[in-house]
């Protein structure tokens, strides 16, 4: 049973904790460009760096989650992975310069959701990582 | 660049009294002599102006009592907009006696317990004096909606006034200026009220006033608003009166009649309101705050801001404002440009607000109070003056900024990031095949070199040229040159500049090497057989160029980017796209580059023009992004000929190169706290929430912004806008030119539409509904446009149904009695009308970026163009015909006739069939007889030939941002007369769409619903 050890401390939690920290971190960014304390320019293209990799990264937990059967993680991020897709299709994943604030509070808003998922997810991530550690020691101390 | 605004604006509470609202509020400035008089802005909104018990009507009391209990007359509700028209207090006439020397005169009355106390207790006002001069000087604009006006039962005059027969309902139209309580009575109070309104017919002309009970089928008012001092009976009328006064009706209106024979709804074509006179800027608060800046400069879609949101919410029509921050003064005016060197610009210091007329000097003049935020401030040791004893300050006639709405400052170093740059010109020219046959360069070589002269800016003016087909070439203008040395880049994966530097020099020190290249370049190009355009790379080329000045960007442009970065395909052609989820991609660029490069350009300073040329599809939707984004515009000339539109182009080119500009700015709108401007709509980049950044604007250029309110209530009397434009001047000087206004914050809704301005809103309609076709279906937009107008009218009905009996009658604002047609305009205009096939592609996209920029002017008049019937002015038969606007209907076309129609970009010149030949051979020559698609108009010798002339001259000199062709067309020639004249005769049934008074009918329809 290590592999299942090794899929939540290697590859869900520091994917959580990473989509968690870029969430936060773009909100702040809108926050300063709301507030004036950022140009357009800037703001819009240190969001849109960090854009494509969290969607393929998203994208690929929740294809691992399938594959080695967490089916509840996966039916919780599949939603998320699908409105990822459909935004890519459709080219309205990245931060637009000229419109930015047209769209700044919505943005925020979606960021600001997406921040509370990726943080349930991290609860239940934490959660299941303790649960299988302490079945580990308990394993190891039998 | 340049933070207009280096510290942040806070805006803190504003305590609940403003300077200016303590005089309002109380009711002795009215009542008692003219105390008002003085620098405050006049009195305003007395709502809550208690009535004093028993007050003694200074004017009733010396001639026969009014009767008490009068009838159909109703004491003002408490909270009604009182009298805005007031004006500014004058000194008294002589003949009028202030008003404390008439309650001298006159004793108390006798009836003084009357039920028309609560009302006489407003006669004082009538007695200001101020009123008296209104007299003089007729208050230009409509009386407020309410019918019960405070200027009810005036006293009777000295009997030798009284004009009208006792007991007689008719107003009589005499009129007495030195009778101070009729000052207002320029047109007779119509129609009494005991007599129930007829059809639509309120407010006659003096001349009808004698009839005012025939029941006029659908009379449409002409100035109903002039209805509203009905409370009042004419002097001498007096008292046995019977005092019905009564419902007066404060709104136009239109009946619903039955065509004949059948049981159809329609209404009278001839009396639907029509905008003959164009543009009327508005003028109603001239009066109350005479130190508002010009409106030609800054309009609101209201002239009154709501007070509270639930207020805001009832007025469905966009609320926000058209600022053309640099609109054209009129010759001979000039502004003033203030400097307050050595100190700095005097402004608040908590919320940025630029000193202005509505500041007020206190302490002896050392400090001033904020007429936004209400901050003491300290007023700066070199800007210190005494205040005299009326507390203005002594040197108040030197100060332009402390008198005038609109001035300039001059900004010190503190309002600059660099040292303020040159007026820059760049030009990109594409040489390929399509363009050297169709002689564009040949036309923009030849207006560039005549326009050297006359460049802003000699002799900082720095200048540079890049041409491209399947290459860029640049061109070394280094002034030890004798000719200019050519550097062809043709790698256009990697683009890179060839030279450092001389690619853009100096104009006055390579003016002999600038001109030779302009002699050169058409026929250097003449045997290019090159199809290709590198248009991308060339793009980010000369971005690498520029980027280090900014500057101006024209880029002319004939053939559909094909190579390199940027490349765009050949789209809407395909007709099954419409109406369908994917219409408005059509519309948006299609290659996110020229987003990219619009924000680049903007961050740079870089302002692009884009000039379009070509016969085929050019993707303007994708290029005109580029000028969308940098305060540009698009100029297009569908398959353009040099010998046909050759002159239009050079008008336009020079007109952009040679009109005032000004550089590297940034606009920002600021207002009081609760409220804030949202949203903004024009060409401009956001560079932050509120701050419009602007590489290069001018004159031609206006921009709209939508404000909402962000406090439930506002406290406040009246609200402050100010508009600050911190740009570089051509001559090198950083400046900002400041433009404040004052309007009243209102409590009424309906005192909102009686200030509405119909030509700001229809501005901020048509940008709304053109962005909305960015994103949606253009069927959508055209249904908002008119669900927009049909809430606003059933809110405007609601206002009166309780009081007045409306079945089959549609009701309207005077103020707004033209947005239907500006509407139905709208919705027909090339930007928003039909489909696939009723407009190309291109002309629609142009058209809408076009319609983005507009002043409010120019934007009227290309919706309800101008119709004029030449003919007889040209045979001098009647002069006067040639100011006479005409309906836009084909009624309006008498096939004897010739009309030309003026949309503002283009003249039409019409033949009917029936006019004389002597007129076609007069002014076409001889082949007068020929098609005239190909015929051209010129002058020919003999009178009417260059009457002609001069009248197209006339025309054309009104308004010279655009030059306009003319084209002309005989009646029955189709298709060309179709999509010519006919397709724009808004008010007739044209294929799918509605004529105007199908159109109004089917909003009267809904808004009964």
């Amino acid at each position: 049973m290590g592999w299942q050890l090794l899929f939540w401390l290697l590859v869900c939690f520091p994917l959580n904790i990473a989509f968690f920290a870029s969430s936060f971190y773009q909100v702040l960014i809108l926050s300063d460009l709301e507030d004036d304390y950022m140009n357009p320019f800037d703001a819009s293209s240190r969001i849109n760096y960090f854009v494509v990799p969290e969607f393929i990264g998203q994208g690929l937990l929740c294809a691992l989650c399938l594959l080695t059967g967490h089916w509840i993680m996966f039916l919780l991020t599949l939603p998320l992975a699908c409105y990822h897709a459909n935004l890519f299709m459709k080219r309205q994943h990245l931060l637009d310069v000229t419109e930015v604030f047209r769209v700044l509070k919505a943005e925020k808003k979606f960021r600001i959701i997406k921040l509370a998922f990726y943080l349930t997810v991290l609860i239940i991530t934490i959660f299941r990582l303790v649960l299988l550690l302490v079945y580990y020691f308990d394993l190891e101390d039998e | 660049m340049g933070t207009e605004n280096p510290g942040r604006p806070g805006f803190p509470a504003r305590p609940a009294s403003s300077p200016f609202a303590a005089a309002p509020q109380t009711a002795t400035p009215f009542s008692s002599t003219g105390a008002v008089a003085g620098s405050d802005p006049p009195p305003f909104r007395p709502t809550a102006m208690p009535p004093p018990p028993q007050a003694p009507s200074p004017f009733s009391s010396s001639g026969p009592p009014v009767r008490p209990g009068v009838p159909g007359f109703r004491p003002a509700p408490t909270g009604t907009f009182n009298d805005p028209s007031l004006p500014p207090p004058q000194p008294p006439i002589a003949n009028a006696p202030p008003a404390a020397g008439t309650f001298q005169r006159f004793p108390p009355p006798p009836f003084s317990s009357s039920a028309q106390a609560p009302l006489q207790q407003r006669a004082p006002f009538v007695g200001q004096p101020s009123i008296q001069q209104s007299a003089s000087q007729p208050p230009s604009f409509p009386e407020p909606p309410q019918p019960q006006t405070p200027f009810v039962q005036m006293g009777p005059p000295p009997q030798s006034t009284s004009p009208a027969p006792m007991g007689s309902n008719v107003p009589t139209p005499t009129y007495q200026p030195s009778f101070p309580g009729y000052a207002r009575m320029q047109q007779p109070p119509p129609v009494h009220s005991s007599f129930p309104p007829n059809q639509g017919n309120y407010g006659p002309p003096p001349a009808a006033a004698s009839s005012p009970f025939l029941p006029h089928q659908g009379g449409y008012a002409p100035s109903p608003a002039m209805a509203a001092p009905l409370g009042m009976q004419p002097p001498g009328s007096g008292p046995p009166i019977g005092g019905i006064q009564g419902l007066t009706e404060d709104f136009n209106s239109l009946t619903v009649q039955t065509r004949p024979g059948t049981m159809d709804p329609l209404f009278d074509a001839k009396e639907l309101p029509r905008p003959l006179d164009g543009d009327v800027e508005p003028k109603n608060l001239d009066d109350m705050y005479p130190m508002n800046c010009h409106p030609r400069y800054l309009r609101l879609t209201t002239s009154a801001v709501p007070s509270s949101q639930s207020l805001a919410s009832r007025w469905h029509l966009p609320l926000g404002a058209v600022v053309c921050p640099l609109a054209e003064p009129p010759e001979g005016e000039e502004l003033s440009v203030v400097s307050f060197a050595p100190a700095s610009v005097v402004r608040c210091r908590r919320c940025r607000t630029y000193v202005n007329p509505y500041m007020t000097f206190t302490e002896a003049g050392r400090k001033f109070r904020c007429n936004v935020c209400t901050l003491l401030n300290d007023v700066p040791s070199e800007y210190y003056a005494q205040l005299d004893a009326t507390g203005k300050r002594v040197d108040l006639d030197q100060r332009p900024e402390l008198t005038k709405g609109t001035v300039e400052f001059v900004a010190p170093a503190e309002y600059m990031v660099r040292p303020p740059m040159p007026p820059v010109y760049f030009f990109l020219i594409d040489v390929s095949i399509s363009a050297v046959r169709s002689g564009m360069i040949q036309i923009v070589a030849e207006t560039i070199k005549s326009c050297l002269d006359e460049l802003p800016g000699f002799p900082r003016t720095q200048i540079g040229f890049a041409t491209f087909d399947s290459t860029i070439h640049f061109y070394n203008m280094k002034s030890s040159l004798t000719q200019p040395q050519m550097l062809v880049v043709s790698d256009l994966d990697d683009v890179f500049v060839p030279l450092p530097d001389d690619l853009l020099v100096n104009l006055s020190e390579s003016r002999s090497v600038v001109e030779s290249f302009l002699d050169n370049l058409p026929s250097m190009f003449q045997d290019n057989v090159n199809v290709e355009s590198a248009f991308g790379p060339a793009l980010k080329a000369v971005f690498m160029v520029m980027s280090q000045l900014g500057g101006k960007l024209l880029i002319f442009q004939n053939t559909l980017p094909s190579l390199g970065v940027g490349r765009l395909k050949l789209r809407g052609d395909d007709s099954r796209v419409y109406g369908t989820d994917k219409e408005h991609v059509l519309r948006l660029p299609e290659d996110p580059f020229y987003k990219q490069m619009a924000a680049e350009f903007s961050k740079f300073q870089i302002s692009t023009n884009v000039y379009a040329f070509s016969d085929k599809y050019t993707d303007i939707a994708s290029l005109g992004t580029l000028a969308k984004y940098t305060a540009g515009q698009v100029y297009y000339y569908p398959a353009f000929q040099s010998a046909i539109h050759g002159e239009k182009l050079r008008h336009e080119l020079r007109r952009d190169l040679t009109r005032e500009t000004a550089w590297e700015a940034v606009m920002r709108i600021r207002c009081a706290k609760g409220v804030r401007f949202t949203t903004y709509h024009g060409n401009f980049m956001l560079r932050s929430t509120d701050l419009l950044a602007l590489p290069a604007v001018d004159c031609d250029k206006a921009f709209a912004m939508q404000l909402s309110l962000e406090e439930t209530l506002l406290t406040t009397q009246t609200m402050y806008f100010q508009v600050a434009l911190l740009y570089t001047a051509s001559c090198g000087e950083r400046r900002i030119r400041v433009h404040t206004m004052a309007v009243p914050v209102v409590t009424d809704l309906g005192e909102m539409y009686r200030l509405a301005d119909t030509g700001a809103v229809v501005s901020l309609f048509s940008r709304l509904a053109i962005e909305k076709t960015l994103s949606q279906k253009l069927e959508d937009a055209r249904s908002t446009v008119q669900l927009r107008i049909v809430k606003a009218l059933k809110e405007y009905r609601n206002l009166y149904a309780v009081q007045h009996r409306l079945a089959n009658r549609m009701i309207y604002p005077e103020s707004l009695k033209f947005l239907m047609l500006y509407g139905l305009a709208l919705c027909r205009s090339m930007a928003l009308r039909g489909g696939f096939g009723d407009v190309p592609l291109d002309e629609r996209c142009a058209a809408g970026h076009t319609m983005m920029v507009l002043p409010i002017k120019r934007l009227l008049k290309l919706l309800y163009p101008s119709l004029i019937r030449l003919d007889e002015y040209l045979l001098k038969v009647d002069l006067k015909s040639i100011e006479r606007r005409l309906p836009l209907t084909m009624e309006s076309l008498d096939s004897r006739g010739l009309y030309i129609y003026d949309d503002g970009f283009r003249f039409i010149l019409w033949f009917g069939k029936g006019a004389s030949p002597e007129i076609a051979k007069n002014l076409l020559g001889e082949d007068f007889a020929a098609e005239l698609s190909k015929a051209a108009l010129s002058e020919h010798d003999n009178e009417m030939s260059r009457g002609l002339v001069r009248v197209l001259e006339k025309f054309r000199n009104s308004d010279r941002a655009y030059y306009q062709l003319c084209y002309l067309v005989r009646q029955g020639e189709q298709p060309r007369e179709g999509f010519l004249l006919l397709t724009n005769l808004v008010e007739d049934q044209m294929g799918g769409n509605n004529g105007y008074s199908d159109w109004m009918l089917q909003i009267s329809r809904q808004v009964q619903q």
